[in-house]
C-alpha cells in the first residue's frame, strides 16, 4: 500500500498553454495516484484534450510542470519525449495503423522475443474477447472492435498510465454505453491508472472514480463524482453535471427570502446569498397542506423510470422536478413542494460554504 | 527531422525556389529601352499573335475532343465503350513533338503521303495539287489538341458520371423536352471540371517549345530559345520570359476562378450515380467514330509509324549512342524524382508540425514551378548559376587558378530545373497520401514507444508507399519528356532521348529519331496504365442510393 509520503503518479502544478491569444489551459494543478481512475468532464474547447496532451507528452507546456513519481518530465524547458513515458494513450477516431493486422496493431509496442509479444497479444486478445480475430485488418472490424483493438494495444506494452481521449464519442449509444463498462471493467482489472477526457456527464461519472471537472481552461472542481454532483462549487457545475433549479434569494426587512422559503444559515449571514440551486429529484412533491409553499403541475413528461414535472409555483416561478413514477400526477393538478436538498451561492456564482434551512413562508 | 524544427529548411527551399524568378526579373529590369522597343516593333507582334490563335485553337479543339468523348462514354452504353474509355486516355502518352514529328515526316511534300499521290496521279510539282501545310499553325493546333484532350475528356467523364440523373430527371419533369437536359442541365454542371481541363491543356499548349519550333511558328517560347542562343542576350529573353509568365498567370486565374464553383458539381457525386443508357442503334458507329478517331491519330497511326520505321531503321540503328542517350535520361530522371521525392515528405512531415507557417508559404511557393515553361525555367536557373561560376572564376583566376563551368555547365544546372518544374507533382502525390494519415496514427505510435524516425520508418513510409511510387514516376516521365530546358540546358556533348531525337528531326532525318521517340512514349505509357487501373478500382460501382432513400426499390433488393 502507497504511504501518504509517497509522491503521486502524476501531478500536474500551475500548468498553462496558450495557442496563439486563447489560453487553454491555465493554472491548472491536481494529482493521480497510482491505479487511481479519473475523468476530465468540460464542455467541448475547454482545454480538456490539451491537458491531456500535455501529460503525454505530445505538446509542450508554456507554464508550469508536469512530474511523474515527483521527476519532473513536462517544463517549457525539457520534456521527456512521449515514447519514453510507458502511458498508454487512447483516440477518438481509433487511430490503428492500417497497414497492420489486428495482432500487429497490440504487438507494436511491446518490447521483446517474437515468442514474447505474440503471448501478450494472445492474452490481449482473450482481455478484450476477441481471440480469433489477430489476423483481421482493423478495415474490417465494426467501430467498437476497433477501439476494443486500440484499448488492448494501449495496454500491451504494460503502461504506468492510459489516456483516454473521447474514445466512445465516434460510437452509437447503445455501443457506447456496454464499452464503457467493458473497458472500465479491464481497466480496473489490470490496476492500470486511467484520465479520461469526455464531454459527457454521465459517461465521467460512470466511469472513474474521480472527476476533474474543467471550464475556459481552468480547474472548476476537483472530486469524487457524488460529492460534484451533491454539492457543485460553482452555479456552472451545478448546471453542467446535472439538471439544476435555480431560484434568486430577496432580502427584504432583513430576511432572505426564496420562493420556497426564508434561509437560515448557520455560521454566515444569509446576506451573501444570491441564489440557491435545487435538483429535480431533490424535490418532495406532495398533496396541498398548509404550511408549504404551493404550485400547480403545468406539463408531465413519462420517462419510464422517472416521471419529469414542471411545477409553476404560486410565486411564479416554475420547477423542475423529477419523482418516481409510483405516483402518477395530472397535469393541472394542485401541489406542495417540500424541497429536501439545497445549495446556496454568492453573487459571483460561489457556493457558500454552510448548510441552510428553510423556513416555510408564513 | 532537426533540420525542420528551424525556418532555416523553409528559408533554403524559398532560396531555392525563388532565385531562379528573381533573377528573370532582374535581368529583365536591367534590359535597354531599345531592347523593349526594338522586340516589340519587331517579334513581339507575332509571338503574341500565334500564340492567341494557339490558345483559342487548342482550346476549341481540346474542349470537342474531350467533352464530346466524355459525355458519350460516361452517359452512355454501346459496343466498344469499355474499350474506348482507357483507349482515350492513351494519346497522354505521346509528347506533342514527337507527334509533330511523325506527322511531319508523313505529310510533307516529300513525306510518305504526298510522294504517294504523287506518284498515282502522276503528279510533278506542288503547283500540279493542293495539300494542306502541315507545318503551319493550324498543323500546330492540331498536334497540341491531339495529345492534350485526355485532359478535358478525364475531367469530363468524371463530371458526367458523377452528375446524379436526378437533376435531368427533375428538368424533364419540369419540361425539358430534349431527352438528356444536355444544354441546360448536363454540360452546364460539368461546365467547372471541364473548364479545369481546358485551362490546364492550354498551360501546356503555352509551354509547348518542340511542336512550334519543329513548325516554324514562332511563339514565346521558341523566341526565348532562340535569343538566348542567337544572341545570348539574357535581358530580351528575361524580358520576353517575362511575357509568357504574364499569359500562364493569366490562366491560373482563370482555372482559380472556374474552381471556385466546382463544389455545385462535387455535391452531386453523394447522390445515386447515373446508369449508361443504351444508345440508340443508329448513332452507335458515329459515337465509335468520333471516340477512335482521336485515339487513332493520337496513338495509333504515330505509335505504328513510330514502330515501323525503328523496324526499317534496324539495320543503322546506333546502339551505342541510343544506349548512352537512354542512360543520361535515366539517370536524370531517377535522380530528380529521388530528390523531388525527398523535398516532397520534407516540406509534407514539416508542414504537420506545430508553428510552421512559413514552412506552409514555402510548399505553396514551390508548387508554383510547374506553372514556369521550360525555356523560362531554364533561362532563370542558368543565369544565376552562371553568374555564380564567372565570380567564383574570377576569384579563382586571382588565386592563380583556372576556372570552368562548376555549375552551369553540369547536370546540377539541369537537376535543378527539372526540380522546380517537376516538384509539384511529387508534393501533390505525397500531399494526397499525408492526407489520409492523421496526427493521431503518429501521437500513437510514439505513446507506443518508437521515436519520431521509428514512427517514420514503421507507419508513415508503409502507408504513403503506393503515393510515393505515384509521385516518383510522374516526375519520372515528365523529365523523360521534357525537351526545351534539356536542350538549352544540357552539357556540352551529353544528350537524353528527348534531345537527340529533337536534333535527328531538326535535321530531317526523322525515321532515325524513331526508336529513341519510341522509347520515350513506352515510359509515357507507365503513369497512364496507373491512372487507368486507379480510375477503374475507383469506378466500382459503390451504390449508396439504398442509404439515402428510406425504402429501397425492389430491384436493389435482388441480389446483383
Amino acid at each position: 500500500m502507497m504511504t501518504k509520503t509517497d509522491p503521486p503518479l502524476i501531478e500536474c502544478t500551475g500548468l498553462g498553454k496558450s495557442y496563439e491569444t486563447i489560453e487553454a489551459v491555465s493554472e491548472l494543478g491536481f494529482e493521480l495516484e497510482e491505479s487511481e481512475s479519473a475523468s476530465i468532464l468540460g464542455p467541448s474547447g475547454c482545454g480538456k484534450s490539451t491537458l491531456l496532451r500535455l501529460i503525454a507528452g505530445l505538446d509542450v507546456p508554456d507554464r508550469g510542470c508536469v512530474s511523474l513519481y515527483g521527476k519532473e518530465i513536462s517544463t517549457p524547458q525539457r520534456m521527456l519525449p512521449p515514447e519514453k513515458r510507458r502511458f498508454g494513450m487512447v483516440f477518438q477516431d481509433f487511430a490503428l495503423f492500417p497497414h497492420m493486422s489486428v495482432g500487429a496493431n497490440i504487438a507494436y509496442g511491446v518490447r521483446g522475443s517474437k515468442a514474447e509479444k505474440k503471448k501478450r497479444v494472445g492474452e490481449l486478445l482473450d482481455l478484450i474477447s476477441m481471440p480469433h480475430l489477430a489476423g483481421q485488418m482493423p478495415h474490417q472490424l465494426s467501430g467498437g472492435e476497433q477501439q476494443r483493438v486500440a484499448v488492448a494495444r494501449s495496454l500491451a506494452p504494460r503502461p504506468r498510465l492510459i489516456l483516454l481521449d473521447e474514445p466512445f464519442s465516434n460510437l452509437d449509444y447503445q455501443l457506447r454505453v456496454q464499452l464503457r463498462r467493458d473497458i472500465r471493467d479491464i481497466l480496473r482489472q489490470q490496476g492500470v491508472a486511467s484520465l479520461l477526457v469526455t464531454h459527457d456527464q454521465n459517461e465521467a461519472i460512470t466511469f472513474s472514480e474521480r472527476m476533474l471537472l474543467m471550464n475556459r481552461g481552468r480547474l472548476v472542481q476537483n472530486g469524487k463524482p457524488s460529492e460534484i454532483y451533491r454539492y457543485p462549487k460553482t452555479l456552472w457545475a451545478a448546471r453542467f453535471v446535472g439538471e439544476a433549479n435555480q431560484l434568486k434569494v430577496h432580502h427584504v426587512e432583513g430576511n432572505s427570502q426564496t420562493p420556497l422559503g426564508i434561509l437560515h444559515f448557520a455560521k454566515i449571514s444569509s446576506d451573501a446569498a444570491a441564489s440557491m440551486m435545487i435538483r429535480p429529484e431533490e424535490i418532495h412533491l406532495q398533496p396541498p397542506e398548509k404550511g408549504f409553499p404551493g404550485g400547480s403541475i403545468v406539463s408531465i413528461e413519462f420517462a419510464g423510470p422517472v416521471q419529469n414535472l414542471v411545477v409553476r409555483l404560486d410565486s411564479g416561478e416554475d420547477l423542475r422536478v423529477a419523482t418516481s413514477p409510483k405516483r402518477i400526477w395530472t397535469e393541472g393538478e394542485s401541489v406542495s413542494v417540500v424541497p429536501e436538498h439545497f445549495q446556496c451561492y454568492d453573487d459571483s456564482g460561489e457556493r457558500l460554504d454552510d448548510e441552510a434551512d428553510l423556513t416555510p413562508p408564513t | 527531422m532537426r533540420i525542420l524544427s528551424s525556418n532555416f529548411f523553409a528559408l533554403l527551399l524559398v532560396g531555392v525556389f525563388a532565385v531562379p524568378a528573381l533573377s528573370l526579373f532582374l535581368m529583365a529590369l536591367d534590359a535597354e529601352t531599345e531592347i523593349w522597343a526594338h522586340l516589340s516593333s519587331t517579334v513581339f507582334p507575332v509571338y503574341l499573335r500565334n500564340s492567341l490563335l494557339l490558345l483559342v485553337g487548342v482550346g476549341a479543339g481540346t474542349l470537342m475532343l474531350g467533352v464530346v468523348s466524355g459525355f458519350l462514354t460516361a452517359l452512355f452504353e454501346f459496343p466498344g465503350r469499355r474499350w474506348l474509355e482507357w483507349m482515350l486516355m492513351l494519346p497522354m502518352a505521346m509528347p506533342a513533338y514527337i507527334l509533330a514529328m511523325v506527322y511531319l515526316e508523313l505529310l510533307e511534300y516529300s513525306g510518305t503521303l504526298q510522294s504517294a499521290l504523287r506518284d498515282f496521279f502522276s503528279w510533278k510539282t506542288p503547283a500540279d495539287y493542293w495539300f494542306p501545310e502541315i507545318a503551319s499553325i493550324g498543323g500546330a493546333v492540331l498536334m497540341l489538341s491531339l495529345v492534350l484532350y485526355p485532359y478535358v475528356y478525364l475531367l469530363s467523364r468524371n463530371a458526367f458520371q458523377q452528375q446524379s440523373p436526378v437533376f435531368t430527371e427533375a428538368g424533364r419533369l419540369l419540361g425539358d423536352r430534349t431527352r438528356y437536359g444536355l444544354w441546360k442541365i448536363a454540360l452546364p454542371m460539368a461546365r467547372p471540371a471541364v473548364a479545369v481541363g481546358v485551362s490546364l491543356a492550354l498551360m501546356e499548349a503555352l509551354a509547348d517549345f518542340g511542336t512550334v519550333q519543329l513548325f516554324s511558328v514562332p511563339t514565346f517560347t521558341t523566341g526565348i530559345y532562340h535569343i538566348w542562343f542567337g544572341t545570348a542576350n539574357a535581358p530580351a529573353a528575361a524580358q520576353l520570359s517575362l511575357s509568357l509568365l504574364g499569359f500562364v498567370g493569366l490562366l491560373i486565374a482563370l482555372e482559380r476562378f472556374s474552381r471556385r464553383q466546382q463544389r455545385f458539381h462535387g455535391k452531386a457525386s453523394s447522390l445515386r450515380r447515373s446508369e449508361r443508357r443504351p444508345l440508340p442503334n443508329r448513332y452507335v458507329p458515329l459515337a465509335q467514330f468520333f471516340c477512335l478517331l482521336p485515339v487513332f491519330l493520337g496513338f495509333f497511326l504515330p505509335g505504328w509509324m513510330l514502330l515501323h520505321w525503328s523496324w526499317q531503321s534496324f539495320s543503322s540503328w546506333n546502339a551505342g549512342r541510343f544506349i548512352s542517350d537512354a542512360s543520361n535520361s535515366l539517370l536524370l530522371a531517377g535522380i530528380t524524382s529521388l530528390l523531388a521525392l525527398a523535398v516532397a515528405m520534407l516540406l509534407n512531415f514539416g508542414i504537420r508540425l506545430p508553428n510552421r507557417k512559413m514552412l506552409k508559404g514555402a510548399s505553396r511557393l514551390a508548387s508554383l514551378g510547374y506553372a514556369f515553361p521550360g525555356p523560362v525555367i531554364a533561362l532563370g536557373v542558368l543565369m544565376p548559376l552562371s553568374w555564380f561560376d564567372q565570380h567564383f572564376n574570377q576569384w579563382l583566376n586571382a588565386e592563380g587558378q583556372t576556372g570552368t563551368y562548376w555549375l552551369s555547365g553540369t547536370i546540377f544546372v539541369l537537376i535543378y530545373a527539372y526540380l522546380i518544374r517537376f516538384l509539384a507533382l511529387a508534393q501533390g502525390s505525397v500531399e494526397s497520401g499525408m492526407a489520409s494519415i492523421t496526427p493521431q496514427i503518429e501521437d500513437s505510435g510514439r505513446m507506443l514507444g518508437s521515436p519520431q524516425g521509428k514512427v517514420l520508418r514503421d507507419l508513415y513510409l508503409p502507408m504513403l508507399r503506393g503515393s510515393l511510387w505515384t509521385g516518383g514516376l510522374l516526375v519520372f516521365v515528365d523529365v523523360m519528356k521534357e525537351l526545351p530546358a534539356t536542350l538549352m540546358l544540357q552539357p556540352f556533348n551529353t544528350s537524353t532521348l528527348a534531345t537527340r531525337a529533337f536534333a535527328y528531326a531538326s535535321e530531317e532525318m526523322l525515321k532515325e529519331a524513331a526508336p529513341w521517340c519510341l522509347a520515350i512514349v513506352m515510359t509515357g505509357l507507365l503513369p497512364v496504365i496507373m491512372l487507368n487501373r486507379k480510375l477503374r478500382s475507383s469506378a466500382i460501382p459503390v451504390d449508396t442510393s439504398h442509404r439515402l432513400m428510406p425504402v429501397p426499390p425492389e430491384s436493389q433488393l435482388q441480389p446483383a
